[in-house]
């Protein structure tokens, strides 16, 4: 007998219809970023409040914990500072790159100078990741920090940048447009690791 | 900070403005949704407005989409899967009327196989969007009751529910004689 399977594979158009054509994809795109785009300027005028709000509490929340972790008799282990930086990066080996690797197949060849270090953090805070149970870590940067981010990743489209923490590559997105204030650092972290890391950052600062 | 696994952070996206986080939630997702609206509706324009309205949903929305790659597919998935039902919904009405302009458009093919591949493919629009779903992901993108689940935002035990009325109807739908036999 025929399963429904069988006639559900037989009759799949994914398996005799051309793809999907590129021009028709990136009209679509086109059409998407740019109600993003409409959205956006509409909403600036409230993002900025609520950013101010946001910045305001972030600020209370990192105070609050690192005092109670400064205060909490049972935290056995000291608190340490976290190094953040930002720097541009190549999919290709030249003079005067260093080599990192990211993971098992991939490595990129990072710049000399961060763009961005502790120093350009306005706020970071955990916030919950990919899965239930793991948690990112969302960095906020100073106005001037953001400035330096836009000016170094202008010029630096289609090609990678790396978030380096204590001087290890964490992740190395590619640059699409000009990046301005804002950072997420995804992965599964536990909640205590993230809080580690965003504390630890804030030591540095 | 010797010992926290940094090695497993995942690649990702740095995001300003809404308008960079949706070309980077499209250039990631948009071929996936592709191939579910695919499997949701009777035409590849039907897909691509599905893909579409899906995405312009987001634009309204970017504040709100969680952020990782699975977080970000599961969000798209469902608004995909809801903004069809909705579509469906509407289409019940006109039902009558719209299987027959179907039918005929299919007939117009000169192969047998392609008419009787696309009254299959037309057939399919008597299953409930969400049930279709859920048969989609598991017959032809394999997933787990678990993984369809997760992404569905619903419990294992109604994926299995949809999947076993779902297999049914199909059968009936599909395959009369054996559908009937008991």
């Amino acid at each position: 007998m025929t399963t429904a399977k069988d006639l559900l594979l037989g009759a799949d158009p994914l398996t005799y219809e051309p793809p999907l054509p590129a021009a028709r994809r990136e009209r679509m795109r086109q059409t998407i970023v740019a109600a993003a785009t409409d959205r956006s300027a509409i909403t600036r005028g409230a993002s900025f409040r609520m950013r101010a709000i946001a910045l305001a509490a972030a600020v209370i929340v990192a105070a609050t914990i690192v005092g109670s972790q400064i205060w909490s008799r049972s935290s056995a282990i000291v608190e340490a500072a976290v190094r953040f930086e930002i720097r541009l990066a190549e999919d290709q080996p030249a003079a005067g790159l260093q080599m990192a690797k990211i993971s098992s197949t991939r490595v990129v060849y990072l710049h000399p100078d961060a763009i961005v270090t502790n120093a350009d953090i306005a706020s970071s805070r955990v916030v919950p990741g990919r899965t239930p149970g793991h948690f990112s870590i969302d960095v906020q940067l100073t106005p001037s920090g953001g400035q330096k981010m836009h000016d170094a990743t202008a010029m630096h489209v289609g090609k990678p940048v790396a978030i380096l923490l204590d001087g290890d590559v964490v992740m190395a997105p590619t640059v699409r447009s000009a990046i301005g204030g804002s950072a997420m650092i995804t992965g599964d972290y536990t909640r205590a690791q993230a809080e580690r890391i965003v504390n630890g950052m804030s030591l540095n600062r | 900070m010797n010992g926290l696994p940094l090695a497993s952070v995942l690649p990702a996206a740095l995001h300003t403005t809404a308008a960079e986080r949706l070309a980077a939630l499209f250039d990631a997702h948009h071929e996936r949704l592709y191939r579910l609206a695919r499997r949701l509706v009777p035409t590849a324009d039907d897909a691509l407005d599905l893909v579409q309205d899906t995405f312009l949903k987001a634009a309204r929305a970017a504040g709100s989409i969680p952020h990782g790659a699975s977080n970000e597919e599961a969000w798209l998935v469902r608004v995909l899967v809801n903004i069809r039902r909705d579509q469906w919904r509407r289409a019940e009405v006109r039902k009558r009327y719209s299987d027959t302009e179907r039918f005929d458009l299919a007939a117009t093919g000169t192969e047998d196989a392609i008419v009787a591949r696309a009254d299959i493919w037309s057939a399919l629009e008597a299953l409930p969007p969400r049930r279709r779903a859920v048969i989609v992901m598991h017959e032809l993108e394999e997933l787990s009751v678990t993984g369809i689940a997760t992404l569905l935002g619903i419990s294992a035990i109604t994926v299995r529910w949809h999947l076993s009325r779902g297999r049914r109807e199909l059968a009936r739908i599909l395959n009369p004689q054996s559908g009937e036999r008991r």
